[in-house]
Parts: structure tokens; sequence; C-alpha cells
């Protein structure tokens, strides 16, 4: 199977314009490595060598103080442990992340008011970037929120193209009434105020439901509020795909209705829909922070940015650490996804690749 | 049958050929009676206002083997019959009958088995071939529909229609819009006769083309008739090509059909004031020789509001009070020759 020709034009396209290439590199490295996070930006060690017995405590379950010759059976702490190993000088040793702190821990300092402020600027040792009013590390929260944003913002893009492209698909091969009454049904829907749903959703929803499952709920209703949008898009496409020739020779050759669809009419209107999935990514990412930073976003205690940035502005003044992070590291996402954004619409710039003359 | 007078043209048919139609012949496909009319929709829950009458009532013969050629100006409705015999559009009224079936009235689903015998060229090989499938994908694709062979055969089979076409093997891993317009309309054409139909409408397949383009494809097409023993169904407004091409013709006006004759005798003897028009149209290549041109005045009515009587008297050089009122129905004037005008002109 060789590439189409056009295709593979598009994509050196997309290679040459090097500001869009190398955002995409990097996203696509930063979102490669924030998934080995834990191993990365964590409290547990990497790896403990104690008493000749080897240890991997990054994934799996904790590890008691205990086994490690403490005298609580709650999780070791590791950074006490390299510490302790130290002193000792012995043959154990273990090997901590070059960010020893997870993004759920509170860690207290004597003498230091919390927030404390970065390593670099008086705070306490590791803390590259401070901690926030609870005292857990910012780098931390930033890295794993940065993984959150950017996972939930690519499952909330491809939910909801999944069913933008359907309704509009749909609305725009059968027309006629579907179409009249799917276009009215959208127009009501698309009405419904979306802050006040949110709201009132997470008010009814019972505080025993888990973080997951509250992350989950939060991506269907984004997901139920904004695949309108996609619709108007595809069933124009749809409608003007339908009437090609190329379609009508598929009829007539006896192509079923599914054959039309997905083998003749997709892959025709596909194309311009791949220049919006940035632009999508970047609106996500945005309405995510904008939504944490009411309050009605992710639940607490998810790292996110948009948390941060509310911590910030309340403490502008007495941590402006905090707000600056947050924001630096919003504003380079954000940038970094709309040069990619910028690059594919460059790339796939229908006028310049015409199939049809 | 009538022999191509044309001397000049590569492929003269013959009289003797075996394809030649004979009344005695059942004939492939009959239409009688065949309306289309398309709402003019309006207000807010889209009701049908008004109906644009695309086709007329029209009756159509094509014997086995044979090529009917439909001509007419854009928007006489020649295409929209093509369209209906596959039932890209729905007819609203008549039969099409085929080998015996009536493919107005079969239900959408079970046309399937009667896709295989029907097949269409289109207008616009750039437009008809879709650019994300390669060349072996759209040959294939006629087989895998209807579920004949595996994959290897779909694959021997495909490199033998772009050989019967005049294509390489080497065209099977390229996509269409890597050929010259020619070419791609030879795979329009490869399509078409894949799964070895009877009739295939060829709906104006060489007006988009080159004119030094335009003889090799009619002739292809010719080839492909005397081997497989096709019938056509050829709409265009060329009127030389039609000539080249067609055994008879027909000539259609605002919906309706004004004159069939064969394809020599109509050029020879036009006996319809608007078939006369239109043949007056052909450019002359010798200037010495003079013709008359006839200019006819006026547009064409709207389909939507067609005069009442003749479909023609508006523009007709020769109109009498009774065309006005009475629409004159087609009728044989000498042996294969049918004209709709009241008066023998």
């Amino acid at each position: 199977m060789r590439l189409n020709p056009l295709t593979a034009k598009k994509l050196r396209r997309f290679r040459s314009i090097r500001r869009g290439y190398f955002s995409f590199l990097l996203l696509c490295g930063l979102s490669l490595i924030s998934l080995l996070g834990e191993l990365l930006v964590n409290s547990r060690a990497i790896v403990v060598r104690y008493e000749g017995k080897w240890y991997f405590p990054t994934y799996g379950d904790i590890i008691p103080g205990t086994t490690f010759g403490f005298d609580y059976s709650y999780e070791t702490n590791y950074r006490d442990l390299r510490d302790r190993f130290r002193q000792e000088g012995g043959d154990n040793w273990l090997l901590m992340p070059p960010i020893a702190f997870n993004p759920y821990e509170n860690t207290p300092y004597e003498g230091v008011f919390k927030p404390a402020p970065p390593s670099w600027l008086g705070g306490p040792a590791g803390h590259l970037l401070g901690t926030d009013t609870t005292g857990r590390d910012i780098f931390a929260r930033l890295f794993y929120g940065f993984r959150v944003a950017i996972f939930f913002a690519l499952a909330f893009t491809v939910l909801t193209y999944l069913v933008g492209i359907t309704i509009g698909c749909l609305m725009g091969f059968f027309g006629g009434k579907v179409d009249l009454f799917g276009q009215r049904l959208i127009e009501i829907w698309s009405n419904i105020p979306f802050l006040y749903t949110v709201i009132i959703i997470f008010s009814v929803i019972p505080a025993t439901f888990t973080v997951p499952v509250r992350i989950f709920i939060l991506l269907v209703i984004l997901v139920l509020f904004s695949w309108t949008g996609m619709t108007y898009y595809m069933r124009t496409a749809t409608y003007r795909e339908k009437a090609r020739d190329y379609t009508a020779a598929a009829i007539v050759l006896g192509a079923g209705t599914g054959r039309i669809i997905f083998n003749h009419i997709l892959p025709n209107t596909i194309s311009t829909i791949v220049t919006f999935i940035p632009f999508t990514v970047a609106a996500a990412i945005t309405s995510i922070t904008a939504l944490d930073f009411l309050g009605f976003g992710l639940p607490p205690p998810t790292p996110s940015l948009g948390e941060l940035l509310k911590q910030g502005t309340q403490t502008l003044t007495t941590a402006p650490w905090i707000v600056s992070s947050a924001f630096a590291a919003l504003v380079f996402i954000l940038t970094l996804v709309t040069f990619v954004g910028e690059a594919v619409r460059e790339a796939f710039d229908p006028k310049k690749f015409t199939t049809y003359e | 049958m009538i022999a191509s007078p044309n001397g000049s043209s590569p492929t003269a048919r013959s009289s003797a050929s075996a394809s030649t139609p004979s009344t005695v012949d059942a004939p492939l496909l009959e239409i009688r009676g065949l309306k289309v009319h398309f709402p003019v929709k309006g207000g807010i829950f889209l009701r049908a206002k008004a109906s644009c009458r695309a086709v007329d009532g029209i009756d159509l013969t094509i014997h086995p083997g044979e090529t009917l050629g439909l001509v007419g100006e854009s928007g006489c409705g020649k295409s929209t019959t093509g369209k209906a015999i596959v039932r890209l559009v729905e007819p609203t009224d008549g039969e099409i009958l085929f080998q015996g079936r009536n493919l107005a009235e079969i239900p959408r689903r079970q046309l399937k088995p009667v896709r295989r015998e029907i097949q269409m060229i289109f207008q616009d090989p750039a437009e008809s071939l879709n650019s994300r499938h390669t060349v072996a994908n759209i040959l294939e694709e006629p087989f895998i529909i209807h579920g004949i062979g595996d994959a290897e055969f779909r694959r021997k089979k495909a490199l033998e229609l772009l050989e019967r076409v005049g294509l390489t093997a080497a065209a099977a891993d390229r996509f269409p819009f890597e050929f010259s317009g020619g070419q791609r309309q030879r795979i329009g054409i490869a399509r078409a006769i894949a799964l070895e139909p009877r009739l295939i409408i060829c709906d104006e397949p060489v007006s988009a083309l080159d004119v030094s383009i335009q003889s090799q494809v009619l002739n292809l097409l010719l080839d492909l008739q005397r081997e497989m023993g096709l019938s056509y169904l050829f709409i265009a407004h060329d009127l030389a090509v039609v000539k080249h091409i067609s055994d008879r013709v027909a000539v259609m006006y605002l919906g309706n059909i004004v004159e069939i004759a064969g394809a020599d005798e109509i050029y020879r003897d036009p006996r319809h004031p608007y078939t006369r028009a239109l043949l007056s149209a052909i450019p002359e290549p010798d200037p010495r020789r003079k013709r008359k041109r006839i200019v006819l005045s006026g547009d064409v009515p709207s389909p939507i509001n067609p005069p009442p009587g003749c479909p023609f008297h508006t523009r007709c050089p020769h109109v009498q009070e009774q065309c006005r009122i009475q629409k004159p129905a087609l009728r044989t004037t000498t042996e294969g020759h049918e004209v709709a005008c009241h008066f023998d002109l």
C-alpha cells in the first residue's frame, strides 16, 4: 500500500515548516516523557539496594517503612532513607528521580512558611519552583498537571470528533428531514448554558465518586456540549462529496450506504477536519484550565494548571512564583499547540493541492 | 442499421456488424412515459411548492448491441434520463423495462443484481474517480461490492481491465490524479466494464476531453462494444461525436423527445424544426459550402413552468395556433423515423 502522493506531499510540507514541526516533536516528546513521569518526578525511589536485595518501588504497592528498618509501617519516605543511607555509608544505596516529590504530598519544613519559595530563592532544597500554599511541589504539580491536561484534551478531541463527525455525516448524507430536524435539535442543544449545567451536575454528583470517575464525567459533559461545532463542517462537506460523481459511480456499482460513507465520503472530508485538531486541543486545554480556575473542573487533589493559577492569583504578592510558573507553563503549552496548528493548516491548505480540477 | 458515411472516421461502422439491431430482437431497455420531476422546495418545512419537469414523459428503446445517441442542449433532461435509468434520481412516473423487469418499481435494496447489468461512464473522470483510492482499488471495488473472487483474483482482474482499456499494469498502484484526462476516462471505462454489463449509460464521456483524445476514447468504446456486445445510451451535446458512434439518435428538448431516427437519416433529413436548428449549428469545415444557419430566438423556457402545447412552440419558426394548444406526440413518418410535430415540414 503506497501512501497517497498528495498526503505524502502534505506531510513533507508539514515537516518543512520547521517551527510547527519542531513544536510537534517537542509536544510529542513531552507527552511521552510525561507518561513515564513516575520515573522522573516522584517521591518514590527508582531503585533501592538494601541488605543485598533489590527494590523497585516506582510502580506497584507501597513498601512499608519497616522493610527498610524504619519504625513505621506506612509508606517509606525515600528522601529520609536516602539521607540515612548517606549517613550510614555502607553498601545500601538508592536512586531518587530528578525531582524527588510527588504532586500530592505536603512536605512540612521546620521554620519555613508555606508556600515555600523555590530552592534557588532560599527555599528548602529540592523544590525547583517552590511549593504551593499546601506545601506541594510546584514542579511536580505542573508536570502532572500537563499530563492530565494534554491527555484530557486528546481524549476530548477524539470523542468530540467521533460524535460530531458521525452526526454531521449522517445529517449530510441522509439530508431531508434528518437534516432539518437534526439542525433544529442542534440549535436548541447548543443554546443550553454550559457552565450552569456543569455546576448543577457537579453539585448533585455524590462525593463518594472516585477522582477518575469525576474526571470522566467532566469529559463527557464537555464533549456533550462541544460536538455541535464539528457537525456544521461535516454536514456541508458530506453534502458536497455526496453530490460528486465518484459517489454516484459507487452507487451505480451497487455500493451500500456504509461503503459509500466509510470508503468514499469520509476519506475525502477528513483532510479538512485534520486542520482543526490542534486548535481543538488548544481550546480543550484552555477550557479545562478555565474550569479549574473557577473550581468546576478537575476534582481536587488532581494536579492542574488552572488550580495553580487560582492559588497564584490569591497569593500574587506573597508567593509570585506560583502564578508565574503556572502562567509560563500554560503559555508554553498553548504556544506549542498553536504552532503545530498553524503548520498543519498551512501544510493541508486545499488551495495548494487540488485533486479535482 | 445505418452505416456511418463519415469516411474519415477510423472505425466506420459496418452495417454487417454482429451487433446490428433489428426490430425482431426484444429490446434490451424499454422506457415508457418516463417522467422525472424535481420538487422545488420552499418554506420552513421544505414543502414542494412547484416541480421542475426535467424529463416529461419520454419513450425510448435500446436493442442489444445498439448505441442510442441522446442529444440536446444543456438542461434539456438528457443526463437526468440517464441517471433515472440507473436510479441516481428517482423516476416520478413511467416504466423502465430492462430485460422485462421494471427498474422504476424495484426497491433500491433489490437493485444490486441489476447494477451488474447496467453501468455508467461519467463526464468528468477527475470527478468520477475517488482521488483517495489507487487505480487498483477503484477497479477492484466492483468485485468487492458484488462479492466476486478473492483478493488475488480481483487484482488479476484489475490488471486485465487496465490492459483492456489500453493502460499498463504499472498504472495499478498509482492514483487517478497522476493520469491525463484521457487516461482517467479509460480507468472510468475499465470500472464500468468490470462486471461485464449489458448496457452502459455514457453521460457525455468525451466532452471533458481534448478533441485529440476524444476519438481515441470513442474508438475504445466502439471496440469494447464489438467485443462484449454492449449497448450504449450515449448522451452528448456534440453532434459530430454522436454521429460517429450512434446507430440511432434521439433529440431532446425541454424534457421531451422531439425526433428519433437512424443516425445517418437524422443528419441527412431532419424533420423537426428544433433538430434542423441544432444541426445547422454544426460548424462547417469547408468555407465554400454555404449553409443556411437557423438561429432560434429567445431562450429555452423554464422546465418549472413549461409552455402548454408543443414545448418548442415559443421558439419555433413555423408555429401555428394548434401548436400552442395541443402537445404533439411522436409519430412515425417513415420506417424508423419518428417526429413530435403536428406538421410535415
